[in-house]
């Protein structure tokens, strides 16, 4: 009986450790997901926002050299991503594009004046930071106008703030559900072994010596449950970005790698604590309490 | 003896409750280093809840204790390992660690008391298997064993650490005649190297063979009955 019974022992070990495995590296898997669609939400947010933008008119008198001037001091200034200076000709050309007629022809003379479109950082794509940039550049003698369409910037940074707070919320939820799960498989490990601490304990070992080799053994599963979800991850990964170039490219590549050592450091960590956490209390009942468990 | 020195065990007016029921009261015993003890009593008379108070498994919440040199009333947690150490327990479920082998479960207490030394480790498992009459099985895993040698591996742990005092609840249960013998021998040639040992059991032909101290846990209380001739 021994040896088939010492082989089904180990094999039931196994294949305990191999379902917290499982569970760890699914519940992680989806929390690198939502990492992934944070990431990719983050940088449609970015590029949306620095697409807003305002455009400087300048005075009929301003000069070439001084309109070169200022496109180069808001090129140096925080708030800028790019700037593109709009001559009066180019101006004309395009509003005669828009309205399809030369209204130059009709009225005998160009009104337009030249300017200066300015896209913004995402940070400062607000209408708070518009406006202080406004009073700023109407400070400067150059500049007649500073035109921007105030409704839709609020209303762009109004969205983008409402769905970043569903997928913070989402994510927290996530996250509280990836830890009560990991916390749950490896109690339930844990709680197979409950006498087997409480033999620990009677014959002199302390609870830090007892926890040990539990904590390693978690940490031990932490990571290859990270490594399978990142695994999995890498498959999500390079599957979109063969069918959805656009949503990824190349610069992606350090975030990818980010995102990966934060599943692996979730991995780790819940494990850990959830290990520490599941052993102290075992540690701590009485032996009428564990029959009762 | 010195009137200076201490006993190894000490309790003085000790209530001993399971919960919330008391088991046995006023309980006052006294032993010295090497003393053998044989504690009897019913089922469920309190012989193996006075060993817990011993341990400190149960804990002390009436009257002065103290074994080894710990104070058993309001035992800080962290010290009931260090208490251990200094006892050798052999418990009457075994309490053998079943998910490794009888080497590995001497290992375990080895390691957990601080023992480094891997010679001196691989000497020490030698010697008390063979103390125990189970020089061949450090290999085995405690399930591939019969009850009398689980009982052995059990009391092997005990000696392991050569302790100050063996607790032993009901130790020889298990065994047959003839290993309960020698095990009885082996805890009597311990005894009289100066290790104090209270041997819970129902095992009155042993008890006649090898006269001793004997307390008695009945009607709650425990009483010294060593000058009384057992009963056949």
């Amino acid at each position: 009986m021994s040896k088939k019974e010492d082989k089904f022992n180990k094999r039931r070990l196994r294949s305990s450790y191999f379902t917290v495995i499982v569970s760890i590296s699914l519940v992680l898997f989806m929390m690198g997901l939502i990492g992934l669609i944070l990431l990719q939400a983050q940088k449609l947010s970015t590029h949306v926002k620095e697409n807003i933008g305002f455009t400087v008119i300048l005075k009929d008198q301003v000069k070439e050299v001084e309109v070169a001037h200022l496109q180069k001091s808001l090129d140096a200034s925080s708030y800028v991503h790019a700037t593109e200076y709009i001559d009066r000709d180019r101006a004309a050309k395009e509003l005669q594009e828009d309205l399809g007629e030369d209204f130059v022809d009709f009225l005998g003379y160009n009104p337009l004046l030249a300017s200066i479109d300015v896209n913004l950082k995402a940070d400062y794509a607000n209408p708070d930071s518009l406006k202080w940039i406004e009073a700023d550049l109407m400070q400067n003698p150059k500049v007649k106008e500073v035109f921007y369409q105030r409704n839709l910037v609020a209303l762009v940074n109004e969205n983008i703030q409402r769905i970043s707070l569903v997928l913070l919320g989402f994510s927290i939820l996530l996250l509280v559900i990836a830890i009560a799960l990991i916390n749950n498989s490896i109690r339930l490990a844990i709680y197979s072994r409950r006498f087997l601490i409480r033999s620990m304990q009677l014959v002199g070992a302390t609870s830090s010596f007892i926890r040990r080799p539990f904590i390693w053994r978690g940490i031990l599963n932490g990571v290859y449950g990270s490594i399978i979800a990142i695994g999995f991850l890498s498959a999500v990964i390079y599957f979109a970005q063969n069918e959805f170039p656009a949503l990824f490219d190349i610069q992606d590549q350090q975030l990818f790698i980010t995102l990966f050592g934060i599943v692996l450091l979730l991995g780790i960590l819940i494990t850990w604590f959830s290990t520490f956490f599941v052993v102290s209390r075992y540690l701590r009942l009485k032996t009428d309490k564990l029959y009762q468990e | 003896m010195d009137a200076e020195q201490k006993h190894i065990i000490d309790l003085k007016e000790v209530n001993i409750y399971q919960q919330k029921h008391l088991i046995l009261s006023n309980v006052n015993l006294q032993l010295e280093a090497g003393e053998f003890v044989w504690l009897i009593g019913k089922t469920g008379s309190g012989k193996s809840s006075l060993l817990k108070t011993l341990y400190a498994e149960l804990e002390l919440t009436e009257g002065e204790g103290e074994v080894a040199g710990f104070t058993l009333k309001k035992l800080k947690t962290r010290k009931i390992p260090l208490l251990r150490r200094k006892l050798g327990i052999v418990f009457q479920d075994f309490q053998l660690l079943s998910d490794r082998s009888v080497i590995e479960n001497l290992l375990f207490v080895m390691r957990a008391t601080g023992w480094k030394k891997k010679d001196e480790i691989k000497d020490r498992i030698d010697e008390v298997l063979h103390l125990v009459g189970l020089p061949t099985k450090g290999f085995k895993m405690p399930h591939e064993l019969s009850g009398g040698e689980q009982q052995r591996v059990a009391i092997a742990r005990a000696l392991i650490n050569h302790p100050s005092v063996i607790l032993a609840d009901e130790p020889t249960g298990n065994l047959d005649p003839a290993t309960s013998g020698r095990i009885l021998d082996l805890l009597r040639d311990i005894s009289q190297q100066g290790t104090t040992v209270i041997m819970a059991t129902h095992d009155y032909e042993h008890m006649r063979k090898f006269q001793s101290k004997i307390i008695v846990c009945e009607n709650a209380k425990l009483v010294d009955k060593s000058s009384e001739t057992l009963a056949e």
